[in-house]
């Protein structure tokens, strides 16, 4: 047995222990140990299971909330693939629809376009390497082709594909990428808006490949 | 021994003789006259038979009125429906139809290697304002190791680049 405090100094074979100026026998004080322990694991077992509760409700209260909530509202994080006009290809940013407009934002940068331009709006699905960038580049580097086998890992995106007319009539197109889920809402925003669109929901469920955009893996 | 060595010197005459006269047969080819065109209306990339992506319609569009304002040697590049067209001096308009269209996959790409490329197949017709047919001719963009899928596009305005730039001037 170890000592029950610094000053209780005394032999292994010893069942009288000097505890706080007390003296108390060696059965008496395991056994207050015990209880105190199984209180203790109980009390830290019923708070854990309260913070899980409030946890669970928190999140799910956040995720309706989410749900509900419109685009317009929500600025959704895109990534500007090519076409935008005045904006970098890949840039990321920003894009808010509302007043007749869409408005995609970086930083210092803004780019307005109304939405009555906007003569086609297509969505469609993409995917990328889960590790890019700097790290992705080097994990090309990577021995025994592990460079190759992070290349299995990929997450899935949505693309939506505009295309809209200048103030001189010339026809642009520009792709925009976003978390999966964001481009169907973000097509019948612009289409509320006044965009139209050649592809509509009756076209999409007609075509089977359409209807299952998973099944296939593009760029 | 001699022998072998006077050989060998004939060999390296003759080809020596023939790589000479290659080059000279190439220079007196006579290259084509530049067809002039001061301004170039670049049309949207029409897919009649094939079932083409959106994103790679927009892509190859974007891509190449990008290579020829850059790369292209025409003074003006206008988009499809451009009012300012209208007025331009030797037009030529572009108008690119999509013949063949095989999409792979950059998954496979980066995995295997050799398997997975993308390419495109498009038929490019370059004509003036009347509808008369100046050039006409048939170009392939692919992706075949590594990038995505829309890289194909970029590789199809580059040649399409080329082109323009190998047969028609500004000046001339």
């Amino acid at each position: 047995m170890l000592p029950c405090t610094p000053s209780c100094v005394v032999d292994r074979s010893a069942k009288i222990h000097e505890f706080h100026g007390k003296t108390i026998s060696a059965k008496m004080r395991a056994a207050q140990l015990s209880e105190g322990k199984v209180r203790e694991t109980a009390l830290r077992n019923r708070s854990l299971f309260r913070l899980g509760c409030l946890a669970a409700v928190g999140l799910m209260a956040a995720s309706s909330n989410f749900a509900q909530q419109p685009v317009t509202d929500a600025a959704v994080k895109v990534v500007v693939v090519k076409g935008l006009a005045g904006v970098k290809d890949n840039t990321k940013g920003t894009l808010m629809i509302g007043e007749g407009s869409m408005h995609f934002a970086h930083e210092a940068l803004m780019s307005d376009l109304g939405t009555h331009s906007i003569e086609d709006v297509v969505t469609g699905d993409d995917s990328q390497r889960v590790i890019r960038g700097t790290v992705g580049t080097l994990s090309w580097f990577a021995p025994y082709g592990a460079g190759r086998f992070l290349s299995l890992f990929r997450s899935k995106l949505d693309t939506v594909t505009i295309k809209y007319r200048d103030a001189d009539g010339g026809l642009h197109g520009a792709i925009f990428t976003m978390p999966v889920g964001q481009a169907e809402v973000v097509k019948k925003d612009l289409l509320a808006q006044g965009a139209k669109t050649t592809v509509t929901a009756e076209d999409l469920a007609k075509t089977p490949a359409a209807a299952t955009p998973d099944a296939k893996e593009k760029q | 021994m001699r022998a072998l060595r006077a050989s060998s010197w004939a060999v390296v005459c003759f080809s020596v003789m023939l790589l000479c006269g290659v080059g000279a047969f190439a220079q007196d080819k006579p290259k084509p006259a530049k067809i002039k065109a001061s301004a170039m209306q670049v049309d949207m990339i029409h897919s009649d038979e094939i079932k083409l992506p959106a994103e790679f319609q927009v892509s190859m569009y974007e891509d190449l009125i990008r290579q020829l304002q850059n790369k292209g040697g025409i003074a003006h590049v206008y988009r499809e429906g451009d009012r300012n067209a209208a007025s331009a001096a030797d037009l030529v308009i572009l108008r690119s139809n999509v013949t063949g269209f095989k999409e792979g996959s950059q998954r496979k790409r980066e995995v295997t290697t050799v398997a997975g490329a993308t390419s495109i197949k498009i038929h490019c017709v370059f004509s003036d304002k009347d509808g008369k047919t100046l050039l006409e001719a048939d170009v392939t963009g692919k992706v075949r190791f590594f990038g995505g899928n829309l890289r194909a596009t970029y590789d199809f305005a580059k040649a399409t680049t080329k082109i323009v730039r190998e047969n028609f001037s500004a000046t001339t």
